[in-house]
């Protein structure tokens, strides 16, 4: 009958410890995949090549400093082409996201809820692969002088299960960006 | 007297005695003799005491395990063997004589019975209530999650999110508050995260213990609510291979779970042992009464591989086990933003309904976690020498939805190694009385977290050191014990790509006291008094973001403090007939305990604002009573259970209840047990009835959604075993869960904002065992 010397164990035990202390990976910095700083608004009137932009920016990610946002004016009565650009300053160089969202179009959606909803209306100018509106590009046309905010919601409305859930509407998916820009509408 | 007998075995000869001594029924000179052994090494064990119910006669064993209860009459006995640190034994002893029984002419006595016993020791502190969930209870929860499988448990609930998702949450405390023992190695995998569910595959263990309470001393930080023990079986000794297979199909998700196990030895090298196991689950998308959950499904993988030498003298044994899973999260549950979240409570259900599926996506989470461990022991002298080292990696990557993003990089990647070793001696017993053991326990652990951010890299050692000593005398025992830990933890912060290391120290001791008292038979108290610590975990030190699926953004404090526990826990032990009751109560008072506060203003970020919750301290204290009734109301054929939990969470500070404490539950349950009937054994039937309260105790404006309607579950369960050729039995069970199909929601379930809970759930068990 075979019997261990008791040293084996022990000496396996001390192994085990040190076969695992090897060469270790040095700690690196954490690198966002998606981050989304900015969100810039421009405006250009119909008939001119004035181009206004505002900005809801937000360097540092998520906590740290405050946003910064521009405060929105614009005029009555008017037809404005609103341009949206989403973009990652978090680090130089800055990253324009919006191809990737114009190359991703059927699972996104932007959209804008001026409140009061008087303030304006909007049409989308671009569609996606299902005939759904993308909001990317679009026309402003803006009523009454007034004042109130302007939501934007990027939407993120990737398919389930197989099955496409884009409707056009806000309802599906869930924000990826949700950003309130204050809004005048100024004689 | 003795002579005479002898004389007429002379006289008889041949003839057969057997009709000779059955008349004779003042016959008094049997004896009860034999040793008493540990289970696990076979070493004889000193200072056991065996008790004669009948009679009220006992023996103690001597320094070679060996016991003799002289004079006795002849009848049925059942001798019951106590020992300190060891489960109490009970066998049926028959002195009849028996046409098979040996006369042996050379001893005085006759009517000899040896019994050798054999006592498997107990790992869990001596004076704390804590409860063991085996056989056939643990046979019935085969397919489930750990978490699942030990709610049944009084005083024991779990956190979800979801129900792939589930953690053990014992008397309101769970995550980094409840240590998890896999096989004897503390279980390290992120389990900070209130959706980080414990890596372990419960068909490893043939016994789970539940210890709750304080349990510092033993065990080290984080055991503060309690400790969950996660045990496989012994060895096997001889080599003759055998096995089970087990298999579990549920209607719910369209389930399925198969898991076997083989083991054995080397037919030439005694002492060597072998087994191999593995599990594998597949499930799809879950059912609710009204409409299926997108993206529900679940893959597991597992396997364990274990291989062990054990002489009387000394042991060495080796595991490793792999666990792989694949959980698909809820899509309707990953919000981007307090909106969304808002809008989905006001909906009531979720926006988008799908059917049934198997497919897992985004968003998603990709676990494996591995465990290698290596057991060795040493006797010498009544003493014993154990030292247990372990290598577990962790690797937990979870997929999110949002974003543009490569398709193949998960959000958020964690990588954590690490190294245990405890070391521990114990003594033989002093003055046949005094038993205990010293240990010093060590941990090496270091993470890298790549993606985002949420915790930063970070290294830890530990060490602990401690003592704890047991007295038997008479119907008291007593336990005390002492210990300090020390821990370093680096951390390798980063403020943009510079590093920020930061380096934190703490230390703790922890100390232990009860008694268990055997007022008589049928009625013993236990009390014990013990402390735990909990260092903060890096998480909470440091975390800084927005948690999704909690919409919430949470901060951590570098500064905080460890927590320290003081836990009163007494119960009460009566039986009485056909009638058993255990009453349990505790008080747990914890400073600095660690908790989210919600700030007054919220947090604006790209997704919106969101409620700013920090990580703050203050002095919390948890109460509360579990009892557990049995009543035989016809003996061995029907019986009824009744469990009711009761807990009180209070902030001392602010002066209001704590958030997320599990409400007052009630269950009852009535079991007819059939014996043969289906031309099945053991055949039973039961019916069971859970009722939960709605949580009342909340701080108001404290929560999104005001915790839910108190509920009723209703469920049956009935199984046998059927008798196949060879002797062999398989074991059928089937299940009904949630039998009325009821739309109900946990307030302890995180998905309760976006969708009601499991519905009806038929399930089937078999076991196989060869």
């Amino acid at each position: 009958m075979k019997q261990l010397p008791t040293k084996v164990p022990l000496f396996l035990a001390i192994l085990l410890f040190i076969g695992g202390c090897g060469k270790k990976e040095q700690p690196t910095p954490a690198e966002e995949n998606e981050l989304i700083t900015t969100v810039r608004l421009k405006f250009t009137e119909n008939g001119t090549t004035n181009t206004q932009t505002f900005q809801w920016k937000d360097l540092d990610g998520d906590g740290g400093n405050a946003p910064t946002i521009t405060s929105i004016v614009l005029r009555a009565s008017r037809t404005y082409k609103l341009d949206v650009e989403f973009l990652d300053e978090s680090s130089t160089p800055a990253v324009n996201k919006t191809a990737d969202i114009q190359s991703e179009a059927d699972k996104h959606l932007i959209a804008f809820t001026p409140i009061p909803s008087s303030l304006f209306t909007y049409t989308a100018g671009d569609k996606d692969s299902r005939n759904f509106p993308l909001g990317l590009t679009g026309t402003v046309i803006t009523s009454f002088t007034n004042m109130g905010t302007l939501r934007v919601q990027l939407r993120h409305q990737p398919p389930i299960n197989g099955q496409p859930v884009k409707n056009g509407t806000i309802t599906p998916g869930s924000d990826d960006v949700n950003v309130t820009f204050s809004i005048t509408v100024a004689p | 007297m003795n002579r005479w007998l002898l004389l007429g075995v002379l006289l008889l000869g041949g003839l057969g005695t057997h009709s000779l001594f059955a008349q004779s029924l003042t016959d008094c000179h049997c004896l009860i003799k034999g040793v008493v052994k540990d289970r696990e090494t076979r070493q004889p064990i000193a200072g056991a005491v065996l008790i004669l119910k009948e009679t009220g006669r006992n023996a103690t064993t001597d320094a070679q395990g060996q016991y003799k209860i002289e004079q006795l009459c002849q009848g049925t006995y059942v001798l019951e063997c106590r020992i300190v640190g060891y489960k109490v034994i009970k066998t049926t002893i028959s002195l009849q004589h028996s046409a098979e029984e040996d006369i042996n002419l050379n001893e005085d006595e006759v009517h000899l019975q040896d019994v050798e016993i054999v006592a498997r020791r107990i790992q869990a502190p001596l004076t704390q209530k804590s409860t063991v969930l085996q056989g056939q209870a643990l046979e019935q929860t085969r397919g489930q999650t750990l978490g699942d499988a030990l709610k049944q448990i009084t005083g024991v609930t779990v956190l979800q999110t979801g129900a792939s998702i589930s953690k053990p949450v014992i008397h309101g405390l769970h995550s980094n508050r409840v240590l998890i023992m896999n096989n004897g190695i503390r279980q390290e995998g992120q389990q900070w995260g209130s959706e980080h569910a414990p890596e372990i595959d419960p068909f490893i263990a043939k016994r789970m213990t539940v210890v709750k309470g304080a349990a510092g001393v033993r065990y080290g930080s984080d055991a503060i609510g309690g400790v969950i023990l996660v045990e496989p079986e012994e060895l096997p000794k001889n080599g003759k291979i055998n096995g089970e297979l087990n298999t579990a199909a549920f209607s719910n998700a369209r389930m399925g779970v198969v898991s076997g196990t083989l083991q054995g030895g080397i037919p030439k090298w005694e002492g060597f042992g072998w087994r191999i196991q593995g599990t594998l689950k597949n499930g799809g998308n879950i059912r609710t009464p009204d409409y299926f959950l997108a993206n529900t499904g679940i893959q597991e993988q597992n396997f364990s591989v274990t291989a062990g030498y054990r002489t009387g003298k000394v042991g060495v044994e080796a595991f490793y086990s792999q666990f792989q899973t694949n959980v698909g999260i809820f899509s309707g549950s990953h919000i981007g933003s307090t909106s969304d979240l808002l809008n989905v409570i006001k909906n009531g259900e979720p926006f988008i309904k799908v059917d049934f599926n198997r497919q897992i996506e985004r968003p998603n989470q990709l676990i494996s976690h591995n465990l290698l461990k290596i057991k060795t022991f040493r006797n010498f002298n009544g003493n014993r020498l154990n030292l247990i080292v372990g290598r577990q990696y962790n690797r937990r990557a979870e997929y999110d939805l949002h974003g543009p993003q490569a398709t193949t990089n998960p959000a958020l990647l964690f990588r954590l190694t690490t190294f245990t070793g405890d070391l521990t001696f114990e003594h033989k017993p002093i003055a046949s009385k005094v038993n205990g053991q010293v240990g010093l326990s060590g941990l090496y652990q270091y993470n890298f977290t790549d993606g985002r951010p949420l915790i930063p890299d970070f290294e830890q050692k530990n060490l602990g050191l401690f003592l704890i000593e047991r007295v038997v005398h008479q119907k008291w025992e007593w336990e005390a014990g002492v210990r300090y830990d020390w821990r370093k933890l680096d951390v390798f912060q980063f403020i943009g790509t510079t590093l920020d290391p930061r380096l934190h120290y703490f230390g703790s001791w922890s100390g232990t006291s009860g008694v268990v008292h055997t007022a008589r038979e049928g009625l013993s108290f236990r009390v014990n008094f013990g402390t735990a610590w909990r260092p903060p975990n890096p998480s909470e030190l440091y975390s800084k973001g927005v948690h999704h699926g909690a919409a919430a953004y949470e901060e951590g404090d570098d500064q905080l403090k460890p927590e320290v526990a003081y836990n009163l826990i007494g119960s009460v032990d009566y039986t009485h007939k056909r009638f058993r009751a255990e009453l349990g109560v505790y008080r747990n008072l914890i400073q600095n305990f660690i908790y989210l506060k919600p700030q007054a203003e919220p947090i604006l970020t790209i997704r919106g604002a969101f409620p700013y919750f920090k990580n703050v301290q203050t002095q919390a204290v948890f109460t509360g009573i579990d009892v557990d009734t049995e009543w035989e109301i016809i003996t061995n054929k029907l019986i009824h259970t009744q469990k009711l939990a009761y807990l009180r969470a209070y902030d001392l500070r602010q002066n209001n209840y704590l958030v997320l404490i599990p409400a007052n539950r009630l269950e009852s349950g009535l079991r007819w047990q059939l014996g043969k009937a289906l031309k099945c054994d053991n055949t039973y039937f039961s019916l069971n009835h859970l009722w939960v309260d709605r949580q009342r105790r909340v701080p108001p404006n404290s929560d999104f959604m005001e915790p839910p309607a108190a509920y009723h579950l209703w469920s049956v369960v009935a199984g046998g075993d059927l008798p196949l050729s060879k002797g062999k039995v398989l074991q059928w069970s089937i299940t009904v869960q949630n039998l009325f199909d009821t739309a109900y929601r946990d307030y302890l379930n995180r998905f309760r904002y976006y969708a009601i809970e499991q519905g009806r759930n038929s399930s089937v068990r078999l076991k196989w065992s060869f």
